[in-house]
């Protein structure tokens, strides 16, 4: 049961390093007694659902950039959630503070993570993400290079859920010619 | 990236095993299906050009979307192999399927169109 007057972190399920990330933050929070002063769950797929927790949320959104949806109504994306999740975690809230140092306008800290924020985002595909989005130019040839590995260490490894075209093959134009045999499910 | 500008309509409708039949095998003129799901982030990056794609062809074209997590058997029925695919229909029958379209305004629009010879 969540809690409707603590922050709720939405993470991307089907990212298997946002999954990880997501599941230690919900355990990290109720780690200690008392109240935990945050919730965590996965985005999954139903946007109407996903707009009842807070009306300007949009499916896309959050599934393209992590989102803390604060209890006042308000959103944190990006590094800025990532930081209020770290001052609010029994386990990190004590360096955390560190982000909020401002020198003249100026977070060093908070831009760091913003930075690190981005990198990692880039990087999700690497580890195998479907749902991370078209790949940096930078990432392609480091996730090129990991497919080759892994085709070469194992040739079959069984698919659990349906795959994503962008990462079974290079998006190719096939459109299938008209025609009786075409016909599906009609 | 902004797939939709906030308060925007969504102008591609959601059909699900109850809708489909009555929009898609029984409906009328060219209409063109994505198979997508939420999580996909192909389908996300071709999201917002898909938006303009039913707004430029709105009264030519019909554009729905199954989104294949919350409806698994319909993706099954269509053989759906994966995200996002584009199955073009006309009259209640197939006439044309893409997968793993190109993420541009063009990409988006040839595919949609290319069965029925739309001008826009």
């Amino acid at each position: 049961m969540t809690d409707p007057t603590q922050p709720m972190l939405l993470f991307d399920g089907a990212c298997s390093v946002c999954d990880r990330i997501g599941h230690w933050v919900q355990k990290a929070a109720h780690r200690r007694a008392g109240t935990p002063r945050l919730e965590a769950r996965a985005i999954g797929n139903d946007p109407a659902e996903l707009r009842t927790l807070n009306a300007k949320l949009d499916i896309w959104d959050a599934y393209a950039t992590i989102h803390l949806l604060m209890p006042d109504g308000s959103m944190k994306t990006g590094g800025e959630a990532v930081a209020e999740v770290l001052r609010r975690l029994p386990a990190t809230r004590w360096f955390a503070w560190c982000f909020a140092i401002s020198l003249f306008g100026f977070k060093p800290f908070q831009q760091l993570l913003n930075l690190g924020y981005t990198i990692l985002d880039d990087v999700r595909p690497i580890f195998g993400c479907s749902s991370c989005g078209v790949e940096r130019a930078w990432v392609k040839p480091i996730t090129r290079f990991i497919t080759w590995i892994k085709s070469r260490s194992s040739k079959s490894a069984p698919r659990a859920s349906t795959p994503h075209f962008s990462q079974v093959a290079a998006p190719a134009l096939k459109l299938a010619a008209a025609g009786a045999s075409n016909t599906k499910g009609g | 990236m902004n797939h939709r500008a906030a308060g925007s309509i969504d102008r591609i409708a959601t059909l699900t095993g109850d809708t489909f039949n009555t929009n898609v095998i029984k409906g009328v003129g060219p209409i063109a299906v994505e198979f997508m799901s939420y999580g996909c982030g192909y389908c996300r990056a071709v999201e917002p050009f898909l938006q303009q794609v039913a707004e430029t062809l709105e009264g030519k074209e019909q554009l729905f979307r199954v989104n294949i997590d919350a409806d698994p058997e319909l993706s099954a029925g269509f053989e759906v192999q994966g995200t996002p695919t584009f199955i073009m229909f006309s009259g209640g029958r197939e006439v044309g399927r893409v997968e793993g379209i190109q993420p541009t305004l063009a990409g988006v629009m040839a595919v949609v169109t290319q069965p029925f010879n739309i001008q826009y």
